[in-house]
C-alpha cells in the first residue's frame, strides 16, 4: 500500500521534473535562436569589428617631370608612428612610454593626442611624422614585447622635392587637408593634398586613389593575417612645361648677383612657362611631413615674404618697360610712323607742367627705333599725349598687361593699367590728360605683375597673339597609353595681328637697346640677337624718399629687364625683376644667363657656368635658401 | 564480474549519447586550443580514466554502495578537510590533491557522494512520510561538504550540491509549500547576502553582470565577448577551427568555461541544437532510469547525481550566452577538466547501475 503510494508520488514528481527540464531547455534553445538567428547580423558586425582592422594604404602622388624629363617631384618612404586609442588600456602610460622611447617631449605628444581626442578611437593619431630609423626601431622593439600594443608604425609615401627650393612657388607643396577641403572633396581625415602651386591646381590628377588592407588581429592587436588587399593606385604622372636647366640658371643667377626678385620666361609661340621663379623661396620638403610651428611662423613673419609668389602675386610699377606698350599702340593706331622723328631737348611741357627726360641734355631727333634704344622719355610723352589713356589701356590689354594672365596657378592677382573708366569707378573722379603723360613712361597708377610683362613680351615677340601661359603639358595616367598631351588652353583674347611695320620697328628698337648703344647691353649674347628693354620701378617718389629719411624699410628702386630672343622668330620671351637693384641694367645679366642656358641646351652644348664679376659674400638670412647679397646691398637704406 | 543477464540491461543509448557529448567536447577543445596540444591529450586520458571509473561504478551493486555510504561520506569529508590543509594552491584557492602524474579535485567527487548519502538516508527511511527532522538532517549532511568546499574557496562547485538536496527531498515527498517558502527566503535574503555575505570581487561580478558596459574592458568583457561569440555563429556557424572569437582569444579560457560558446560560434545554431538535444536526451533517459528503478534508493541516487549534472549544464550554457554572471562552472562532459570528466562519467556509471539492476533482487 505504502509502496504503491510512494510510487505514485514519485511518478508525479518525476513528471514535474521532466516538464521543468523541457521548459528550461526550450528557453535555452530560444535564447540561442534569438542570438544566433534573430540578432546574428548585429553580433557578426561586432565580431568583425573585434578582429578586423582596415588599414589605409596611402597612394603615392604622381611624379612631376620637367619638359626635358628631369624629375622635379617624387616620393620617398617615411614612417609615421601613431596611437590607436581603441587598443589603449592606459592612455597616460602609453603617452609617457612613447615620449620616452622616441625622445619627444611628453607635453608635445599629449598636445597632439588632445587635438584629435574627439575623433573615433579606431583612427590612428599620428604622433611622429617622418620618424627616424632609431625611433622606429625603439618603438617596434617595445611593440613586440606587447608593452605598446596600441602603437602602430606605418610606412607612408611622402612627397620629396629633390631640388629643394627650386621653383617652389610654381610646384607648390602638400599638406593635410583642411576641414573645408575634406568636406568639399569628400576626403578622409588626414588626407594629404596639394596646398599651393601645381600640387594644388592639379591635385585631383596627382592624388591617386588610396588602397586599403583588411587584416585579422587577435585580442592584443597583433596582426594574424591579411584578408584582402586593395593596392593603392599611384597618382598620374605630370609633365610640366618648365625647363629645369633654365629654372636653375635663373635662380643661380639671382643668388650670384645677390638679388631677390622674380623671373618668368615663356615660349611666345605656345605660352609654355619655361621658367618661373620667385625669391626668396622656401623648401617644400618642410611641408611634406607636416611643417612644424616654428618654421611656419618664421615663413609667415619674414619681412621678405618668402611664401609670396612675386611672379604672379607681386605688383610693381613697370617703369620704362611700359614704353613698349605705348609704342605698339601709337604704331597700330597709325598716329606715327616708325621713321617719323620727334625732337628731345631734355624735357617738355604738357598741360602747364614740365616733364623731364632722364638725359638732361636731350636726345635730339629721335625715331621709334632710337627712342626705344635710348628709352627717350620726351618721345613717349608725346606719343602718350597723342594716344590718350584709354587707347593705352586698350593696347595694354591686348598685349597682356591688364588683368590676370590666366596661368594655371592659384591666387594670381590682376595687373592694372588705368583708364578713364577705371579711375571713375575707383575714385569717382575724372581722368586728367596730364596724368597720361606719366603713364606713357610707365609711371603713375600703373601696377603690374612680372608675369604680365612677360606676357607682353611674348605678344610682341609673336606678333600679336596673347597666349595663355600654361604649366602642365602632358599627363600619363599609368594605364599604358603613355604621355597624353594636354591641349594648350584656348586663348580667350581676340588675336590682333600687328602690322609688319610695327613688328619690325619694335623688334629693331629692342634689338638695338641690347646690341646697340642702349641701356641693356649687359644682356648681349653674340649671334643670338637678344632684344630687350630695361626699366626702373620707383618704390617711392623722390619727395617721399626725402620725407621718409632714415627708415628701416628698403626704399631703393626695383630693376626690370624684359626680353625676347632671337629677334626674328623668337623662341623665348620673358622678364627679370630684381628687387631693389636700383637699375634695370643690373637685372639684364640674370636674363642673359638664362638665355645662354636655353641656347646651349638647344644646341647640345655644355651648359654655361655663371661668372660673377664681383665676389659675393654670404650673409645670414632667415630662410635656408638665402641668396648671396653684395656688400652694397647689406648696407641697408642708403638714401 | 556480474551476472551475464545484467549485460543485456545496460542502457547503450545513454552511453552512446554521453560519449557523443564527450567527442563533441574533445573536438571543440582541439579547435579552441589550436590542435593536438597537451590539453587535448589530457582530456583524452581523462575520458579513458572516466570510462574505467564508469565501469567500476557499474560493476558494484548500488545497494552495497548504499550500505557503505556513511563510510564513503566520511572519507570524502576527511579528504575535503585534508585538502584545506594540504591541498595544492592554484589561482588563489586550495582545491587539488597532488597525486604525482596528475592533480585530483575531490570536490568533484563530493557530488556523487552526497547524492549517495542522501539517497540512502531518505530512500531507506522506514517512516511513511518525510519528517522535518529528516529534512534538517539531510540539510546538515549537505552543508558539511558544501561549507568545506566553499572554504577552498570554490563557491561554484559548492553551490552545485544544493540541487542534489532539493531534488532528492522533493521527490522524497517534501511538501511543495516548503519550496515556496524557500524561494521567498531567498528573495528576501538576497540583498542582505549581497551586502554582507559576499566578497568585494563577487559583488563586482554581479553588478558588472547587470550592466556589462560599465566595465567593458574589465569584468564585463567576458560576458560581452561571450554574447558576440555566440551571436556571430549564425545558423550554420563559422566552421571547425574557423571561429574568430575563440581562435583569436577574444574569449578567454574558451576550452574550459566557454566551450559551449566555441561550439555555438563554429557550429552555429544547428550545432547548438544538436548538443542541447543530446543533453536533453541524456537527462530524460536518466529520469526514466529513476522511474524504472527497483527501489527508492536507486531512484534517489539517480536523481541526485542527475541534479548536479543538470544544474551545471544549464548554468554553464546560460553563461556561455552571457546571460548569467561568469562563474567557474564547467560544462560536464564537454569542458576541459580531468576530475570533472572522471567524476561525471563515474556518476553516469551509477545511473546505469541503477537501471541495469532494476530486475535483480
Amino acid at each position: 500500500m505504502a509502496i504503491a503510494e510512494d510510487r505514485r508520488r514519485l511518478t508525479v514528481r518525476l513528471r514535474w521534473l521532466r516538464a521543468a527540464v523541457f521548459v528550461v531547455f526550450g528557453l535555452l534553445a530560444g535564447v540561442f535562436w534569438f542570438f544566433q538567428v534573430a540578432q546574428h547580423a548585429r553580433f557578426q558586425e561586432m565580431a568583425d569589428n573585434n578582429h578586423q582592422r582596415t588599414l589605409a594604404l596611402r597612394a603615392p602622388r604622381g611624379v612631376i617631370y620637367d619638359r626635358t624629363g628631369q624629375v622635379l617631384v617624387e616620393n620617398r618612404s617615411s614612417f609615421n608612428i601613431s596611437i590607436v586609442r581603441e587598443h589603449t588600456r592606459d592612455l597616460d602610460r602609453t603617452i609617457r612610454l612613447l615620449a620616452e622611447v622616441t625622445g619627444i617631449e611628453e607635453a608635445k605628444v599629449r598636445e597632439v593626442v588632445d587635438r584629435h581626442r574627439r575623433e573615433p578611437s579606431y583612427r590612428p593619431i599620428v604622433v611622429v611624422q617622418d620618424a627616424t630609423l632609431a625611433q622606429v626601431a625603439a618603438v617596434t622593439a617595445r611593440r613586440l614585447d606587447f608593452e605598446l600594443p596600441d602603437i602602430v608604425v606605418q610606412e607612408v609615401p611622402t612627397r620629396q622635392y629633390p631640388s629643394e627650393a627650386l621653383a617652389a612657388h610654381l610646384i607648390g607643396y602638400v599638406g593635410e587637408a583642411s576641414d573645408q577641403q575634406m568636406t568639399d572633396d569628400g576626403l578622409p581625415s588626414g588626407a594629404v593634398v596639394g596646398q599651393s602651386g601645381v600640387e594644388r591646381v592639379y591635385n585631383k590628377t596627382l592624388m591617386g586613389a588610396d588602397g586599403a588592407r583588411r587584416v585579422v588581429v587577435n585580442s592584443v592587436g597583433r596582426e594574424i593575417r591579411t584578408l584582402e588587399e586593395l593596392p593603392p593606385s599611384e597618382g598620374q604622372r605630370v609633365q610640366l612645361s618648365l625647363n629645369f636647366a633654365m629654372q636653375r640658371a635663373a635662380e643661380e643667377a639671382f643668388h650670384a648677383y645677390g638679388y631677390w626678385g622674380a623671373a618668368v620666361v615663356l615660349d611666345p609661340r605656345s605660352g609654355d612657362v619655361l621658367t618661373l621663379t620667385s625669391l626668396p623661396s622656401y623648401d617644400p620638403n618642410d611641408f611634406s611631413t607636416g611643417i612644424d610651428r616654428a618654421t611656419w611662423a618664421a615663413l609667415n613673419t619674414d619681412k621678405l615674404r618668402p611664401l609670396q609668389n612675386r611672379a604672379i602675386q607681386g605688383r610693381y610699377s613697370p617703369g620704362s618697360t611700359f614704353k613698349i606698350a605705348v609704342a605698339t599702340a601709337a604704331l597700330e593706331e597709325g598716329l606715327i610712323t616708325p621713321d617719323q622723328k620727334i625732337f628731345c631737348p631734355g624735357g617738355a611741357t604738357f598741360y602747364g607742367r614740365r616733364f623731364k627726360c632722364h638725359l638732361a641734355g636731350g636726345h635730339g631727333m629721335m625715331d621709334m627705333r632710337h627712342a626705344l634704344e635710348k628709352s627717350c622719355n620726351v618721345y613717349f610723352y608725346t606719343l602718350g599725349n597723342m594716344l590718350g589713356v584709354d587707347r593705352i589701356h586698350e593696347y595694354s590689354e591686348k598685349l597682356g598687361l591688364v588683368g590676370k594672365s590666366g596661368i594655371d596657378l592659384p591666387n594670381e592677382i590682376e595687373s592694372i593699367v588705368p583708364s578713364t573708366e577705371w579711375k571713375r569707378q575707383r575714385t569717382g573722379e575724372k581722368w586728367y590728360a596730364g596724368e597720361t603723360i606719366s603713364v606713357a613712361i610707365g609711371q603713375g597708377q600703373l601696377s603690374v605683375t612680372p608675369m604680365s610683362l612677360a606676357l607682353m613680351m611674348a605678344t610682341v615677340a609673336n606678333g600679336g597673339t596673347r597666349v595663355v601661359p600654361r604649366i602642365v603639358t602632358a599627363v600619363d595616367d599609368g594605364r599604358g597609353a603613355g604621355w597624353q598631351p594636354v591641349p594648350p588652353p584656348a586663348s580667350p583674347f581676340k588675336p590682333f595681328l600687328m602690322k609688319p611695320a610695327t613688328i619690325s620697328a619694335l623688334h629693331d628698337g629692342l634689338w638695338m637697346a641690347v646690341n646697340g648703344s642702349g641701356t641693356a647691353t649687359r644682356a648681349r649674347i653674340a649671334g643670338r640677337d637678344v632684344s630687350g628693354k630695361t626699366g626702373t620701378a620707383q618704390v617711392i617718389s623722390n619727395q617721399g624718399k626725402a620725407r621718409a629719411g632714415a627708415t628701416e624699410k628698403d626704399l631703393r628702386d626695383h630693376g626690370w629687364f624684359v626680353f625676347f630672343a632671337p629677334r626674328d622668330n623668337p623662341e623665348v620671351a620673358g622678364v627679370v625683376f630684381a628687387e631693389h637693384s636700383e637699375h634695370g641694367y643690373l637685372a639684364a645679366p640674370i636674363a642673359k644667363h638664362v638665355m645662354e642656358t636655353y641656347f646651349a641646351q638647344k644646341d647640345g652644348l655644355p651648359l654655361p657656368v655663371l661668372k660673377v664679376p664681383a665676389p659675393a659674400t654670404p650673409a645670414p638670412a632667415p630662410v635656408p635658401t638665402a641668396p648671396l647679397r653684395t656688400a652694397a646691398n647689406t648696407a641697408g637704406p642708403d638714401r | 564480474m556480474f551476472e551475464r543477464r545484467l549485460y543485456f540491461h545496460i542502457d547503450w543509448l545513454l552511453i552512446a549519447a554521453v560519449f557523443a557529448l564527450c567527442a563533441i567536447g574533445l573536438a571543440m577543445i582541439y579547435s579552441a586550443t589550436g590542435g593536438p596540444t597537451s590539453i587535448y591529450w589530457t582530456q583524452i586520458y581523462a575520458i579513458g580514466l572516466g570510462t574505467i571509473a564508469m565501469i567500476a561504478c557499474l560493476a558494484v551493486d548500488y545497494r552495497s554502495l548504499g550500505d557503505k555510504s556513511h563510510l564513503i561520506f566520511l572519507a570524502m569529508v576527511l579528504t575535503l578537510v585534508g585538502v584545506l590543509f594540504f591541498g595544492e594552491v592554484r589561482g588563489g584557492s586550495r582545491r587539488w590533491i597532488d597525486l604525482g602524474p596528475f592533480n585530483l579535485q575531490p570536490s568533484e567527487f563530493a557530488k556523487a557522494t552526497v547524492a549517495l548519502m542522501l539517497a540512502k538516508m531518505l530512500g531507506e527511511s522506514r517512516r511513511r512520510a518525510l519528517t522535518n527532522n529528516d529534512l534538517i538532517f539531510a540539510g546538515v549532511l549537505t552543508a558539511v561538504p558544501l561549507l568545506l568546499i566553499a572554504r577552498q574557496p570554490d563557491l561554484g562547485t559548492a553551490v552545485t550540491l544544493l540541487p542534489i538536496l532539493l531534488t532528492i527531498t522533493y521527490v522524497a515527498g517534501m511538501p511543495v509549500r516548503y519550496l515556496g517558502a524557500l524561494a521567498l527566503v531567498a528573495i528576501v535574503a538576497a540583498p542582505v547576502a549581497y551586502q554582507f555575505g559576499l566578497e568585494d570581487y563577487q559583488r563586482e561580478r554581479i553588478s558588472t553582470f547587470l550592466d556589462p558596459e560599465q566595465d567593458a574592458r574589465g569584468a564585463g568583457y567576458q560576458q560581452i565577448q561571450a554574447r558576440i561569440t555566440v551571436g556571430s555563429g549564425g545558423v550554420w556557424g563559422k566552421g571547425f577551427t574557423q571561429g574568430t572569437q575563440g581562435q583569436l582569444r577574444f574569449l578567454p579560457v574558451s576550452h574550459n568555461d566557454f566551450i559551449f560558446s566555441v561550439l555555438a560560434e563554429e557550429q552555429g545554431f544547428v550545432g547548438v541544437i544538436v548538443a542541447l538535444g543530446l543533453y536533453l536526451f541524456v537527462i530524460m533517459r536518466s529520469i526514466e532510469a529513476a522511474r524504472l528503478a527497483k527501489d527508492r534508493l536507486g531512484a534517489y541516487l539517480v536523481l541526485g547525481v542527475l541534479a548536479s549534472f543538470t544544474f551545471q549544464v544549464v548554468y554553464n550554457i546560460t553563461m556561455s550566452a552571457g546571460l548569467v554572471p561568469v562563474k567557474g562552472l564547467t560544462l560536464p562532459l564537454m569542458s576541459y577538466g580531468g576530475s570533472s570528466m572522471i567524476a561525471t562519467l563515474a556518476g553516469f556509471g551509477l545511473i546505469l547501475n541503477v537501471r541495469m539492476r532494476r530486475f535483480t533482487n
